[in-house]
């Protein structure tokens, strides 16, 4: 060629774009299929240690305290106690929540561990451990059996549970 | 029950002078560029710099498109989204004709042919495909 170029063009491309993609599949198992399931129906179901009598939601095949089976599959209520909170500020990418929002951690009635919840419909200030929370569901023909058949808690109004109630819980 | 669910990771890199101007040559000129340096010859992809004592580059020299296999690593099972091919292929080095530094690149045909010493050519994308990207050279094909 007579018109070779004697240098790379001199407007650098200024930035390359680089998307890095894990696809996984999750086998969710007898238990957490049970649990998934029972959502659909606005249910929550927990596992029973026959030893220590404690609940766990989601359900747990056997007991991390005696290792015994949790033959027990038991129904806990769709609401409960905020053992801790987290106030988020900060957006993440492939999430769509309004800012700020909370993550809180909700020991729902008849359970002995926490669950991971979104709590909406009160200032963020607002809440605080001990808080009564309830769950807001998908309406009837929409929810799919997943955890995104809960939308949120949101604060009941009762009276703050006591902290010998929850703390233990966590 | 199963979910499938996909971890995504939006990177967007700024590429800097020297990089940005050979992505802008492989975009609009076809042409792989490198740099002359005093202590490492000819470096490709162009640092601006020597990395053996940190001596700036001294100009742009146009090399490849062919050149000869450094080193192999066959993917035989890639993973869609995360390896730059959907088939099995290969990583490669290409020490690109009038360089003397290699370029990591990949090799999608021809793997049973390919050997560290094959010589390969470089094989663009379209250009309405290229986008000042490394995979503006769309892979490397075993010659000869």
């Amino acid at each position: 060629m007579s018109n070779t170029p004697c240098e790379p063009p001199a407007t650098p491309v200024e930035l390359i774009e680089a998307k890095v993609e894990l696809p996984y599949h999750y086998v969710a198992g007898d238990y957490r299929a049970q649990y998934l399931r029972a959502l659909q129906n606005k249910r929550i179901l927990g596992s029973r240690c026959p030893v220590t009598g404690k609940v766990f939601v989601p359900p747990i095949v056997n007991s991390p305290a005696s290792m015994a089976r949790c033959g027990e599959l038991v129904d806990v209520a769709d609401r409960g106690t905020i053992t801790t909170f987290c106030v988020v500020n900060i957006d993440v990418i492939g999430r769509n929540l309004k800012l700020p929002y909370v993550a809180a951690s909700v020991a729902l009635d008849g359970a002995d561990i926490s669950i991971f919840a979104l709590v909406y419909e009160c200032e963020a200030s607002e809440v605080r451990m001990g808080m009564r929370v309830a769950a807001v569901w998908k309406p009837d023909g929409e929810r799919q059996g997943s955890h995104e058949d809960i939308l949120y808690f949101r604060p009941t109004g009762e009276p703050d549970a006591p902290r010998e109630s929850y703390i233990d819980r966590l | 029950m199963f979910q499938e669910s996909t971890l995504a990771f939006p990177y967007k890199h700024w590429t800097g002078e020297t990089i940005g101007r050979f992505l802008a040559g492989l975009k609009e000129q076809r042409t792989i560029w490198g740099e002359r340096t005093a202590t490492l010859g000819v470096v490709v992809p162009p640092l601006g710099y020597s990395e053996a004592d940190g001596s700036p580059a001294s100009g742009w020299v146009a090399v490849g498109p062919g050149g000869v296999v450094t080193a192999v690593a066959v993917v035989h099972e890639p993973i869609a989204g995360f390896h730059p091919s959907e088939r099995p292929f290969a990583y490669v080095l290409v020490k690109l004709d009038g360089a003397d530094t290699a370029l990591v690149h990949i090799v999608a045909d021809g793997l049973e042919r390919l050997r560290v010493g094959s010589r390969v050519e470089a094989v663009w994308a379209d250009d309405e495909a290229r986008r000042g990207t490394i995979r503006d050279i769309a892979g490397f094909r075993v010659v000869g």
